[in-house]
């Protein structure tokens, strides 16, 4: 019963998170919406843990795929918050919606970890813990 | 040389031999065990400070290049020296330790002499792209006092943050073993070389 309880959680945070980027954007002291590409490092960010899970999970400890994963993830985690920086020091967007962002950013990526970690990752996942 | 009709003595050879081979092993790399114990997080550590390093860098480069998009300010060949430290990250990282020490269970494409060939190229890559950097921002920006400087610090820090990223992954997970071998080819060999030939001299 913790899974319903822990998805609906999560779910609760990612709308709470993408609730405060869409504020960054739809503002009326904003109304800019470059801020909307980081919807492709959201998407993005899961993939490459997905795929080391995958591919070779019997190694415990140094698996140089997994830290490959980590890597790239955290390249990209760090690239969501790279674009609203750079694009607020441009002047495209204002700072009040940079920090939107990025709070959206945040409270995303760790709606994205506790699925990590609760879930384990979707190997274990079975479809009558509903 | 070492081959003996007598049984007895070539027991006690044989014998003498793999003891002193082990015990070259524990003295070869003998500080490279103690990473594999608490390795597996400081692993997973180093590589996320290292990603976080890396496109950190990235990230200053796409800034100043965003700020100053005009060629006198920001002359566009300078990008070069991002592009080859990045070239070297990925070429020292794409080696693992078991091409490198020899001992992994397929050689790759390369064996054990090219893994070093290439790891040596890619840290020259590495530190010269760093000095080429340096170079820039005091030849290309500081000597000739252009107006904006933060270009030059861009393409330095972006370097500077490779580096350390490269620096910190090596550390982690390759650096005693990587560069134990680098220093042995030349250091252990010729220890093993006197040893084995005093054991030689010995028996005969």
């Amino acid at each position: 019963m913790a899974g319903i309880k822990a998805l609906v959680g999560l779910s609760f945070s990612g709308a709470i998170g993408l609730t405060f980027l869409l504020l960054g954007c739809a503002l009326e002291q904003y109304g800019v919406y470059w801020p909307l590409f980081v919807l492709i490092f959201y998407v993005l960010s899961p993939i490459p843990t997905f795929i080391s899970r995958r591919l070779s999970d019997d190694d415990s400890s140094s698996n140089a795929c997994r830290e490959l994963a980590y890597f790239l993830t955290t390249g990209i985690v760090v690239s969501s918050f790279g674009l609203p920086i750079v694009l607020a020091r441009n002047s495209t967007i204002q700072w009040g919606a940079c920090g939107l962002v990025m709070t959206g950013n945040a409270v995303i990526f760790l709606t994205i970890l506790g699925f990590f970690v609760i879930f384990g990752g979707g190997d274990e996942f079975s479809w009558e813990q509903w | 040389m070492l081959c003996s009709h007598d049984p007895v003595k070539q027991c006690n050879v044989s014998l003498w031999t793999r003891v002193m081979s082990g015990f070259l092993d524990g003295i070869r790399c003998g500080d490279c065990e103690c990473n594999v114990d608490w390795g597996e997080r400081r692993n997973a550590i180093a590589s996320i400070a290292a990603g976080v390093l890396f496109f950190t860098g990235w990230w200053i480069i796409i800034d100043a290049a965003v700020k100053y998009p005009t060629e006198g300010e920001f002359h566009h060949a300078y990008h070069t020296c991002g592009v080859i430290a990045t070239v070297a990250f990925l070429m020292i990282n794409a080696v693992s330790n078991g091409q490198v020490r020899g001992d992994s269970y397929s050689e790759g494409c390369l064996g054990q002499t090219g893994a070093r060939v290439w790891l040596f190229i890619g840290f020259m890559l590495a530190f010269g792209s760093l000095i080429a950097s340096m170079w820039i921002l005091f030849g290309g920006f500081v000597v000739p006092q252009k107006p904006a400087v933060y270009p030059g610090i861009a393409i330095f820090f972006q370097n500077a943050f490779i580096f350390f990223g490269l620096g910190l992954q090596v550390w982690a997970h390759r650096g005693s073993l990587a560069m134990c071998n680098l220093c042995s080819l030349l250091h252990c060999s010729y220890t093993i070389k006197s040893i084995l030939v005093k054991i030689s001299l010995r028996m005969l």
